[in-house]
């Protein structure tokens, strides 16, 4: 007796026929969404940043002597702070400096923080103890303080805040890569590779490198937006960029005195820019590490 | 027993990582450029009014020589005189902190109770519309300057609704409130000055909320994280494949794992809190800890910098110390 | 109770469809013990999560599961409530990570019985406690305060036991309940399972790779191959006398501690897209015709075969297995079944690696026990290839061939502890072995885990440091060397890892990989590309898969690339550390195979390493036991095998699973579970074996000749008497 069942055939019951969804959660669809978005927020202001000139009607720090706190209308798309210069075209070019100190100081704070965390966790012994402790004093401090203080001593200067940003950053970095890398140092292609007779800075450099910089991909997005939080912060309180130059703190920073005066254009749409930009690397960090989770799973 | 070992080696620990701090920031603001003297003398002080005020904050001694009295002051409590007021830098300590702690105590608090409430909802309702209302929310906070959320709230509160008082003070004056402590709430408390409470609580309303928002982001992000990990464990959902009761699983499984990350991060998130209170103080006029700081930065008031450098160091690092206790006492698997 | 009707499984992720079981029929009654068997992929627990309707994200299912009436599919969140853990429980396949770490163990199993047998807090504890006992935790009362991470492995896997227990379910499931443990506690955890079969007439689904093991508990078998059933009867008659041709190809590549021949099957199995109209198994069968490639066989009852004994085939097989019965043939159309590279088996492009294995395997269906395999370097690749020039250059790295019989590895008394790192003590992983491997021989090394096992090889590799003794490879130590020289020597000896994949960086190609040895010894790249394209040869690999990842590769081929990058460099020494554990059991076979053929070489010694003693006699010329860090009995393979000195082989020979035979001899059976602390003095077995007595407690055991081996035990010469006077189950 053949079991027609088996075969699909028409044994089969027209109730059982219609599938029934898995309960368990899929997710995954989330992720995409985020990075794309995101990414679309970082394109389009990376973008108004380059051209910056075709898209203001006023250089970044040109002073019109007629408008002085002008209201937003006419030629003054955004109004005009209360040194008479024009917010849209200011708010443009403001993004050239950020995002280029902010991605320059991650860059930076990377290289540095991988270095010290790659050799500190592969080797252990002494050298991990010596590089921790170090990095252990710079994380007695809350970044932001650490920031404060550092661009306070240091000086303002585009370099200086990006030594400054790139410097406070540094320890997290090497914290993280230390751990991955005393992860990976167990892994048994390390020791295939330590049998196979490869000295031990082939071992670091093709081995050990690249398979610690997993959570480094996932965090630096993450990190920008924040060094863009830290510059215009520092910038707020006058440590950072000094104020004719545009950059968004210190646009905030200018019109702080209006606010209970209620003139909003001086000091909201700068932080709404710097809000909308850094909610760009938000979400595509946010994204990343999804995606990083869902192929972990 | 145990816990008290355990904390006594982790104290011993901080020994040297706070000696480096001192060390390091004792030689920092030395060898980095700025003049504090010339600061407070101003443009047209000779070299002489120059040489006789270094003499008097002893900075014409030999480097191991200030180092040796900072760090003999610093035993007895004492953290100098602050070159730019004249005044004890301890004695101004006393009176900045009050407010900067109740500022920070309060949104922590209110940030701590929403997270982990909202991060466990999300994390449950994982991948529907509720869950990414509250993770584009909390991104949205994540990514939010501070200083600029608290002059847009001063906008609305105040500027265009006229709800809340003027950004400037604590407390209105007229209310007599006699401090006692620096907080202004709790002296009102402490002394039963109802109308100064109420004054208080409307002062400390809008920098609570903005200092509240920006650390709920991060701290809701990594609640919704852990839960979400508990949910996905295999411990987890052996449980429910066990027909567990809902009850029993979010009680005893899901909040218990999940709670047991909470310190850590919440430690980190003071970390936050503390940098950002100095652009909160700052936008509000808060006359707390972070804008004395701020203020003895900008001059290179050396005692001022120092002072409250070690201190901030200091209460983090015990902030990290109780997390980890607290976490030691919440997770069996820590070896204390 | 259970029955499962034509239920089949889709799963949709990432525009990817994964055809996970297709049109499954099964059942389970009270008192039964139903074995779920089947290599991984094949569809085994995803059949146990439909039963408890834990389908995952994204999965689409049809057909029924009917438990005690009602389908389990459709069940609305109330109900289905009530049958997870009171209908059916599942006992999940790594115990320790299913307890939640934050909860002691008895809280949880109290949790269980609250809510399913509706029990008072102050009664729920009591009957903890009970459960505790029954599943063979000693000092119950104590272990409920237990938080999971205290636990052993053994220990975790009964809690998980009394936790399905606790929820009195009509079924258990139990997924791999064994994976992980060592053979005497496999049977202790199994005899659970008949337990809750007989005693309580709970219906059990026994799901596992490991068809020995279960073979003894189980009333009937379930055979699953790409997520369809191939055949189903009662135990005994699938297990001795399978019909279907996967059946027979399964059962003949397990190795057994009798002996005899393992045949491996070319291929793997493959990962289905849709549902099959043909027969899945038809590419890798030797019986296979047309019609099996055109339709799907109808599932039917074996012709010869009498009860519910049922298969999928046209061409059902009869009698008893032999190593001829099932000879292999290379179809012209052999399918590359590999599951991570191939869409379909019905897309048969035949993948040139996998096709060649089926041809040499066709070619050569002998045995791969060492007698049979060829000796000397009969195939190309491992003998001296390239100009002149490359030899000389070779012979300046310290590669001359060692004529067969010199000693190539001599460790002599070597301790290692593990120190902690603050504080003092530490771990002793090794405490006094001293072994030596001649050219051309091949040493097996058997253990339990904790034995001390994985410490040894890392030791001949020079990846630890003895604490005392002294371990040399090819004449050399390794103590002392530094720089280049420690470099050279550590290129001598070389490693195939138990993970095969994990083994092989992950961001490297498979050609980076397998050339690293030549790297580090500085041989130009010239030479380097046509040595690496010998070892590929040997490994019947095609040069294609030097551009791929480790994760683009099968477990066997990793395999394969591992025991490459091993012979690239011409070592004097190559160890196997349970090269073949992760690999699925046909696979195993085929990798068996090969590492039987390296380790013929004459030029060459062999070490390997397993806890599975099966596998070590294949082809193993002398074996070594290993107990907590000591050799407790060695001596050549068929003398320790056959007539055991040491009560704990005996014993570990009498535990080891077997479909055939078996281990002929009296039994001993040891009467805890293994602890670290008995290491500490006196003969390490003394807390577990049967025939202790005081001097066993205080002195430490040699090793003592006894024939033509030698083992640490002065009670030898006694054990025979002993056996024939106790009354020791058998």
């Amino acid at each position: 007796m053949v079991d027609l069942r088996a075969a699909g055939g028409p044994g089969e019951s027209a109730d059982t026929a219609a599938p029934v969804k898995g309960r368990g959660v899929r997710g995954g669809r989330f992720a995409n969404v985020l990075i794309v978005v995101g990414a679309t927020i970082l394109t389009v202001v990376t973008l108004a940043a380059i051209f910056a000139p075709l898209l203001a009607n006023w250089g970044p720090e040109e002073i019109d002597p007629a408008a002085n706190l002008a209201a937003p209308g006419g030629s003054h798309l955004l109004g005009t702070d209360s040194n008479g210069m024009d917010i849209w075209s200011r708010l443009l070019y403001a993004g050239r400096l950020d995002l280029g100190i902010a991605v320059a100081a991650v860059a930076l704070a990377v290289v540095v923080g991988t270095i010290v965390g790659l050799v500190a966790g592969y080797l252990g012994g002494w050298v991990d103890d010596v590089l921790m402790r170090l990095v252990d004093i710079f994380q007695a401090f809350p970044t932001f303080i650490l920031a404060l203080a550092v661009a306070a001593l240091l000086g303002n200067g585009t370099v200086n805040l990006i030594i400054t940003i790139a410097l406070v950053n540094a320890p997290a970095y090497a914290r993280l890569v230390r751990a991955e890398a005393r992860s990976v140092r167990e892994l048994p292609f390390i020791d295939a590779s330590v049998t196979s007779g490869s000295s031990t800075f082939g071992v670091l450099w093709r081995h050990v490198l690249p398979n610690s910089l997993t959570p480094v991909r996932v965090i630096a997005p993450l990190n920008c937006g924040w060094a863009m939080l830290t510059l215009a912060g520092l910038s707020f309180l006058g440590l950072g960029v000094s104020i004719p130059t545009a950059e968004w703190g210190a646009m905030i920073s200018l019109g702080n005195p209006d606010v209970v005066a209620g003139r909003w254009w001086t000091s909201v749409p700068p932080g709404l820019f710097l809000l909308i930009c850094v909610l760009g690397f938000s979400l595509l960090g946010e994204g990343l590490q999804e995606r990083a989770d869902a192929k972990r799973r | 027993m145990r816990i008290l070992r355990f904390v006594g080696r982790r104290l011993l620990q901080l020994i040297p990582v706070l000696l480096g701090v001192v060390v390091l920031t004792f030689l920092l603001v030395r060898v980095l450029p700025g003049d504090p003297i010339r600061t407070i003398l101003g443009p047209n002080a000779t070299e002489e009014d120059a040489a006789a005020a270094r003499e008097r904050f002893g900075l014409d001694q030999p480097m191991w020589k200030q180092f040796l009295d900072y760090l003999g002051g610093l035993v007895t409590g004492d953290f100098g005189t602050s070159i730019q007021s004249g005044g004890s830098v301890t004695a101004e300590v006393a009176v900045r902190i009050g407010p900067t702690l109740e500022l920070v105590v309060f949104s922590v608090s209110l940030a701590l109770v929403v997270a982990v409430v909202l991060g466990i909802w999300s994390a449950r309702r994982a991948d529907r519309v509720g869950d990414h209302s509250i993770r584009i929310f909390a991104l949205i906070g994540n990514s939010m300057p501070e200083f600029w959320l608290g002059l847009v709230l001063i906008l609305v509160g105040y500027s265009v609704l006229g709800w809340f008082p003027a950004p400037s003070g604590r407390v209105d004056p007229d209310t007599n409130l006699t401090p006692i402590t620096g907080a202004d709430l709790v002296d009102a408390v402490l002394t039963a000055n109802w109308p100064a409470f109420g004054s208080a609580a409307a002062h400390l309303a809008l920098p609570v909320a903005t200092l509240a928002i920006v650390i709920v982001a991060p701290l809701l992000r990594s609640v919704r994280a852990s839960a979400l990990e508990v949910l996905h464990s295999e411990a987890y959902v052996a449980a429910g494949a066990h027909g567990l009761r809902p009850r029993t699983l979010l009680r005893g499984y899901l909040t218990r794992a999940t709670m047991v990350r909470v310190p850590s991060l919440a430690a980190l998130v003071f970390g936050t809190a503390i940098g950002s209170t100095v652009l909160v103080e700052y936008v509000y006029s808060w006359q707390g800890f972070g804008q004395w700081a701020l203020r003895g930065l900008l001059y290179r008031d050396y005692p001022v910098v120092q002072a409250s450098v070690v201190i901030i160091a200091l209460a983090y690092v015990l902030v990290f110390l109780i997390a980890d206790v607290v976490h030691a006492i919440l997770d069996p698997r820590v070896k204390i | 109770m259970l029955s499962i009707e034509n239920l089949s499984v889709v799963i949709r992720r990432r525009g990817r469809e994964v055809a996970a079981l297709s049109n499954v029929n099964l059942r389970v009654d009270a008192g039964e013990v139903v074995g779920l068997v089947g290599e991984s992929g094949g569809g085994k627990s995803m059949v146990a999560r439909s039963v408890v309707g834990l389908l995952p994200g994204g999965a689409d299912a049809t057909g029924a599961v009917h438990f005690d009436g009602a389908d389990v599919l459709r069940m609305d969140d109330e109900a289905l409530r009530t049958h997870r853990g009171h209908g059916a429980a599942l006992c999940f396949q790594n115990p320790r990570g299913a307890l939640i770490a934050t909860r002691t163990v008895g809280r949880q199993l109290t949790d269980r019985l609250t809510t399913h047998q509706a029990m008072d807090p102050k009664r729920a504890r009591e009957a903890a406690r009970e459960l505790f006992e029954q599943v063979g935790i000693r000092n119950p009362a104590r272990r409920l305060d237990a938080y999971p991470h205290e636990l052993s492995g053994g220990m975790a896997q009964r809690v998980m036991i009394s936790l399905a227990t606790g929820c009195a379910p009509g079924l258990l499931i139990a997924d791999e309940p064994t994976t992980g443990l060592d053979v005497t506690l496999t049977r202790e955890i199994l005899r659970q399972f008949r337990l809750a079969a007989d005693a309580d007439r709970r219906g059990v689904l026994l799901i596992s790779h490991d068809l020995a093991s279960i073979a003894a508990v189980c009333d009937r078998v379930v055979v699953l191959y790409a997520g369809t059933v191939v055949e189903s009867g009662p135990a005994d008659q699938v297990l001795r006398e399978p019909s279907h041709p996967y059946t027979r190809a399964l059962l003949a590549s397990v190795p057994d501690i009798d002996g005899r021949p393992v045949v491996a099957t070319a291929g793997a199995m493959p990962l289905m897209r849709a549902a099959p109209d043909d027969c899945p198994f038809a590419p890798r069968c030797a019986h296979a015709t047309d019609t099996c490639g055109q339709r799907r066989p109808p599932t039917m009852p074996v012709p010869h075969g009498s009860g519910d004994w049922t298969l999928a085939c046209f061409h059902p097989q009869s009698g008893p297995m032999t190593a001829a019965a099932s000879t292999l043939r290379a179809t012209a159309k052999t399918a590359a079944a590999d599951p991570t590279l191939q869409a379909t088996a019905k897309t048969a492009a035949a993948d040139p690696t996998l096709h060649a294995t089926a041809k040499t395997a066709a070619a050569d269906p002998t045995s791969t026990t060492a007698e049979a395999a060829p000796a000397g370097p009969t195939v190309p690749g491992t003998g001296p290839v390239g100009p002149a020039g490359a030899l000389t250059k070779d012979r300046a790295a310290g590669a001359a061939t060692p004529a067969a019989g010199t000693p190539v590895l001599a460790i002599d008394d070597a301790h290692v502890v593990y120190r902690s790192r603050f504080g003092r003590g530490g771990h002793h992983a090794l405490r006094g072995v001293s072994l030596t491997v001649a050219a051309g021989e091949t040493l097996g090394v058997v253990g339990e885990s904790g034995c001390g096992k994985s410490t040894l090889a890392k030791l001949m590799l020079g990846l630890v440091d003895p604490a005392s003794g002294s371990v040399e490879v090819a004449g050399q130590r390794y103590a002392g060397l530094r720089g280049r020289k420690l470099r050279q020597l550590r290129t001598r000896a070389q490693m195939v890892f138990q993970d095969p994949i994990g083994s092989l960086s992950p961001r490297r190609t498979v050609g980076d990989s397998i050339a690293e040895p030549l790297r580090a010894l500085g041989v130009p790249a010239a030479e380097r590309a046509q040595r690496v394209g010998a070892v590929l040869d040997r490994m019947e690999l095609d040069r294609s898969i030097l551009q791929r990842q480790p994760h683009e590769l099968s477990g066997g081929q990793a395999q394969r690339i591992g025991i490459a990058r091993a012979l690239v460099g011409r070592p004097e020494l190559i160890v196997f550390d349970e090269p073949t554990s992760a690999l699925d059991v046909t696979v195993q076979a085929q990798i068996l195979k090969v590492i039987a053929d390296v380790a013929a070489d004459s030029s060459r010694g062999s070490v390997f390493i397993s806890h599975d003693l099966a596998t070590v006699r294949g082809f193993s010329d002398r074996v070594v036991v290993l107990y907590l860090g000591r050799v407790v009995e060695e001596g050549p393979v068929d003398e320790v095998f056959d007539n055991p000195k040491h009560p704990y082989t005996r014993a570990l020979l009498a535990s080891a699973p077997s479909l055939g035979t078996g281990f002929g001899g009296p039994r001993v059976e040891l009467t805890r579970d293994l602890e670290e602390a008995d290491a500490a003095t006196g003969c390490p077995l003394a807390a577990r074996c049967p025939f202790v007595t005081d001097r066993c407690r205080s002195d430490d055991q040699e090793l003592q000749p006894y024939g033509a081996s030698r083992a640490a035990c002065w009670r030898v010469p006694e054990i025979p008497a002993l056996l024939k006077g106790s009354d020791i189950r058998v």
